[in-house]
């Protein structure tokens, strides 16, 4: 081989190092942009989540996890914003500072066991991954579900198991879990799901259209069993002020 | 032969706007089935603007396409039949996605391109007709007239294809008639090469006719509920029934069940049985229980809507306003209801339960106990004089989660002061009315139907409307009880051990102590029950004016029940949109607003761009240009004013928005062309004192007419309902027939004065009437909201006054 040839090759290999060190960098710091956001968009919900921010710990966790890798490549330079993105099938990854919210709502600890009903594109798994020991994921679409499969496979998270199936079932051979997270629509609280809640432990469902969440359900089950259900906007808005 | 010789070619007028108009129909249903119908306005009204962009090159170009009159309209015609296919074709090919507009920049790119494609239709067909009546400028009424019986039965003709045919394959019958009414002209204008272009165009139509289906399958968004369900291992489509309002699909789901039970109680000891989906226009999703026995229905009894059956057991007679699926007929049912009336003014929902899924939905079982009665809930409170024990409304398909506010602009008269007061009328003694509700964060729809409930029991009479209600919550649903007398203690008592057993809240009853409501469903504010106590104390007013939605009752003269947008909060959300505010917004009303503006922007360029090219030497002076502009506004804003407040009225007449839609349409064009018919044949000569005289007749009449219709509609509404129904769409066409042909005339006398005085701006003029019919339909919408139907034909009066003041003529 001629030497100049061998010159050229790794002239190329160096630009294309360089070139993929520059994107890493611009997702970090577009990553770093967004935690930010999020983080001072949280801090004016102290009224709503009894606490005055989104734990460090979710958000350490998002600052880690390459949201850039879980939609489709044309989308990447979007990845970032604070907005929900569309990832084929009718289906969209939930905007970031949601993410957040629901994260943090369901209070993850390192030792908790969380089944998550849609895996979607698999991001709220890989967050959630990062937080607690095991995550179960559950997807109704089988090629959404495959391809979140894949995708966090090859990222290595490895505390994340997935399959194809219903949902509303739950994952009962896991159970019980420290909490859920219902990200599919449904027109009821499954019951099953109830059952595989661990006594204390905590549900969160999203409720509204792909693009817009329009309030966060919570559902508590007590150290006795008892359910309650609270409807959270993920915004501070009052919408009655009045004296009555 | 001099034009004034020739008989105008009316035959391909008459084909053509026809064909414009069943196209304008057709291009609603198409994108309300792709996207969302509140999008379909918004892309539709501004498709229409092709008319004055029309208008605007006519002006401009005039001199040259007169020359080749015969060949430019076949051209026209025949562009006209190619484009409203091909444009389709090509608007879905473009991957806009409604729901992200908020969000995505270049979502609107693609709506700007879907707009340029969708004018192109009807610029085609607005040339043809414009020319057509410059060509034959001493028969400008005649063309008009015949344009408009066309359009007349142009939208009668659509809504029976529609009945008939799938909307793709009554796209292909739009373009042939387009390709046709080419054909005609050629015949008659014995222009071109006749038999080469005619065998030219007899190719065309093969090609139109059997193009292949994929090129024409309707691709929805991806995002409507249908789509999702079909992306489910084992769904299997069952059948697709489409007619002119509704496009019903029917799926099943044999490997992962539905289980679609609204609210359904976590305290339910058993699931949902087998069901079918059934989808509206690709959304709306309800479904089909498979009835196999009583047991695999118990969940039905864990509902919030099964309520009044546990107030009051076993009642003789049940009322179901809205049977939709057959989800309350099960409930009612099961509660052993002797008898029950269903109501559902969609033939198609009610065949699937009683004909195509009979066996499945048991129908066999329970048949015997019910009647069904094929009109709206409106329509048969009015001619009914049965009583009844029970009325129950059926739970809107869909849900709350659903994009906030995509039916603000849908008016709605079923629960209007009016449609409650009536439904209370027809209660037994200690009846009950029950309304079931999805609920939404923040509240607001439920809370507009308790204002609307306590302002309907007042009017019955009822000086503490708080003894008579009850109001309970699920996890997503409110059920609202009326009781026709005071609720009981023991009433009160089963309402609470309902409420309890099934962790539903309570959010009013006549004793309610404040810590028993928000218990099991919590809510950051207990909202229902601070509602319910201040819409029924002295200071509702107050409330009502602070609460950040609109919430005020709701009346037959203003019936935009599901629109609660108010102006004050948009500030606040909008400061909070990156949060989840913008999920907070009603986007209709914002939508009908910015189409608006959209609009106003591109009629001001079309109306104002031509003058630029007018020769110095042409243009007429300040005041008579002037004058044209506000004369041509006028009467565009004007005439579709009074013809909307007139679909509206008519929609409660009729019972029937179909044939609300149907009558109006057809008897406004056609009696408006037989007004400019006559016109025309008043005209012999178009000397302007004869047209002035002409012209303040029918201006008079019309406000006349009007003034009086709007103070009558409220007398006469419950009388004419009560009437049979061949009764009822003959007085409704004889309401509008005096009306309409009176308006049928300040068009065309208009545009021969402006002929006379000016002829280089008569396609401007028209140019500005197209502009101004677009902008009419959008305001219409937005001052009926604030001031309702009545304040719109008042509006309409007033226009036809500054018309008559600024007529061309007088200048």
């Amino acid at each position: 081989m001629k030497p100049s040839l061998i010159l050229f090759l790794l002239s190329c290999l160096l630009a294309a190092e360089t070139i993929s060190a520059q994107q890493v960098d611009k997702y970090a710091s577009q990553r770093q942009m967004m935690i930010e956001e999020i983080a001072s968009d949280a801090s004016r919900l102290v009224k709503y989540i009894d606490k005055d921010s989104v734990s460090d710990r979710v958000m350490q966790s998002m600052a880690t996890v390459p949201r850039h890798l879980f939609i489709p490549p044309e989308m990447r330079d979007e990845a970032y914003e604070n907005r929900p993105l569309p990832i084929g099938y009718g289906q969209t990854i939930s905007q970031p500072y949601i993410v957040a919210l629901m994260t943090d709502l369901l209070q993850p600890q390192p030792d908790h066991k969380v089944l998550e009903i849609g895996t979607g594109s698999g991001y709220q798994a890989a967050v959630l991954s990062g937080l607690v020991k095991e995550v179960y994921s559950i997807e109704i679409i089988d090629k959404l579900g495959l391809t979140a499969k894949r995708v966090l496979k090859q990222l290595g998270y490895d505390n994340v198991s997935t399959r194809i199936a219903d949902g509303y079932d739950g994952w009962p051979e896991h159970a019980q879990f420290d909490s859920i997270i219902v990200t599919a629509g449904i027109s009821h609280i499954p019951p099953p799901l109830v059952k595989q809640l661990k006594n204390g432990g905590t549900m969160v469902i999203p409720v509204g259209t792909r693009f817009q969440t329009q309030q966060l359900t919570l559902v508590k089950k007590d150290l006795n069993g008892a359910i309650t259900t609270k409807q959270i906007l993920p915004v501070i808005f009052v919408p009655f002020t009045g004296g009555h | 032969m001099s034009p004034s010789d020739q008989t105008p070619p009316l035959s391909a007028i008459f084909v053509l706007s026809a064909a414009a108009l069943a196209y304008e129909v057709l291009l609603v249903r198409l994108f309300s089935i792709i996207h969302w119908h509140h999008f379909a306005f918004m892309v539709i009204s501004i498709a229409l603007l092709g008319y004055g962009a029309s208008g605007s090159m006519i002006t401009v170009f005039q001199r040259g396409l007169l020359q080749r009159y015969g060949s430019v309209l076949v051209f026209n015609a025949v562009m006209f039949g190619l484009s409203a296919i091909v444009c389709f074709i090509a608007v879905q090919q473009l991957p806009f996605n409604a729901l992200e507009i908020l969000w995505d920049t270049s979502q609107w790119q693609r709506l700007f391109i879907s707009y340029l494609l969708l004018t192109l239709p009807f610029f085609f067909v607005a040339n043809a007709i414009a020319l057509t009546m410059a060509r034959y400028s001493d028969r400008i009424a005649l063309v008009y007239g015949v344009d408009l019986i066309g359009a007349g039965i142009g939208a009668i003709a659509i809504l029976v294809l529609l009945q008939f045919y799938p909307p793709d394959a009554v796209l292909r019958i739009v373009g042939v008639l387009g390709i046709m009414s080419g054909m005609l002209a050629i015949k008659q204008l014995a222009c071109l090469g006749r038999l080469l272009v005619s065998t030219l165009l007899a190719l065309l139509t093969v090609i139109i006719i059997f193009a292949p289906a994929d090129w024409l399958t309707l691709r929805l968004s991806e995002y409507k509920g249908l789509e999702q369900v079909l992306l489910i291992n084992g769904t299997r489509h069952l059948q697709r029934h489409s007619n002119s309002i509704s496009q019903i699909d029917v799926v099943e789901s044999k490997a992962i069940p539905l289980r679609n039970a609204p609210g359904m109680s976590l305290l339910s000891p058993s699931g949902t049985p087998d069901q079918l989906a059934v989808f509206r226009d690709g959304d709306e999703m309800t479904t089909i229980d498979q009835h196999k026995d009583t047991e695999s229905l118990v969940y039905q009894d864990y509902m919030s809507s099964v309520l009044p059956y546990h107030i009051h057991h076993a009642p003789q007679k049940v009322l179901i306003l809205g049977s939709t699926t057959g989800n309350e007929l099960l409930q009612a049912t099961l509660h052993n209801a002797a008898h029950i009336d269903a109501v559902e003014p969609d033939t198609s929902l009610t065949k699937l339960i009683t004909e195509d899924y009979a066996e499945y939905f048991g129908w066999d079982r329970i048949s015997d106990r019910i009647s069904f009665h094929n009109i709206s809930p409106r329509g048969y409170a009015a001619s009914t004089e049965e009583k009844y024990d029970i009325i129950v409304t059926g739970v809107p398909g869909g849900s709350s989660g659903g994009a906030a506010g995509v039916h603000a602009l849908a008016t709605s008269y079923n629960f209007t002061i009016e449609a409650l007061e009536k439904y209370l009328s027809l209660l037994e003694p200690d009846g009950l009315l029950s309304i079931t509700f999805w609920t939404s964060t923040p509240a607001r729809g439920n809370l507009r139907l308790f204002a609307t409930a306590v302002e309907a029991l007042r009017n019955h009479g009822i000086d503490l409307p708080g003894n008579n209600m009850a109001w309970i919550r699920s996890w997503n649903t409110a059920t609202l009880i009326i009781k026709n007398g005071a609720l009981s203690e023991d009433d009160n008592k089963r309402i609470r051990d309902f409420s309890t057993s099934r962790a539903f809240d309570v959010a009013w009853l006549p004793d309610i102590k404040e810590d028993e409501v928000n218990r099991f469903q919590l809510l950051q504010q207990p909202i229902y029950y601070m509602a319910a106590r201040s819409l029924l104390s002295p200071a509702s007013k107050d409330f009502i004016d602070s609460y950040k939605y609109h919430i005020k009752s709701v009346s037959d003269n203003n019936p935009y029940f599901n629109n609660s947008f108010k102006w004050s909060s948009l500030p606040e959300l909008l400061g909070i949109s990156g949060r989840g505010g913008i999920a907070m917004i009603d986007v209709g009303y914002p939508t009908l607003l910015f189409t608006l503006v959209q609009a106003v922007i591109a009629a001001v360029v079309l109306i104002l761009l031509p003058l630029a090219f007018v020769r110095r030497n042409e243009k007429p002076g300040l005041s008579r240009r002037r004058n044209i502009v506000i004369y041509f506004v006028s009467i565009g804003l004007a005439f579709l004013f009074i013809e909307l407040a007139f679909i509206q009225k008519f929609t409660l007449i009729l019972s029937q928005p179909l044939y609300a839609v149907a009558v109006t349409l057809c008897a406004f064009l056609i009696f408006s062309g037989l007004g400019s018919l006559y016109a025309q044949k008043k005209m012999s000569t178009s000397s302007p004192e004869h047209i002035h005289r002409l012209l303040n007749r029918s201006v008079t009449l019309i406000c006349t007419i009007t003034l009086i219709y709007v103070f009558a509609f409220p007398h006469i509404t419950d009388t004419i309902m009560a009437m049979s129904e061949a009764a009822r769409i003959t007085a409704a066409i004889l309401l509008a027939a005096p009306l309409s042909f009176a308006m049928g005339m300040p068009f065309p006398l208009g545009l021969t004065a402006t002929r006379r005085n000016d002829p280089q701006l008569m396609p401007w003029a028209w140019g500005i009437n197209g502009c101004a019919s677009v902008l009419s339909a959008i305001l219409a919408i937005l001052l009926a909201i604030e001031i309702g139907f009545s304040g719109v034909m008042l509006t309409a009066i007033f226009f036809y006054a500054l018309a008559w003041v600024s007529q061309p003529v007088s200048s």
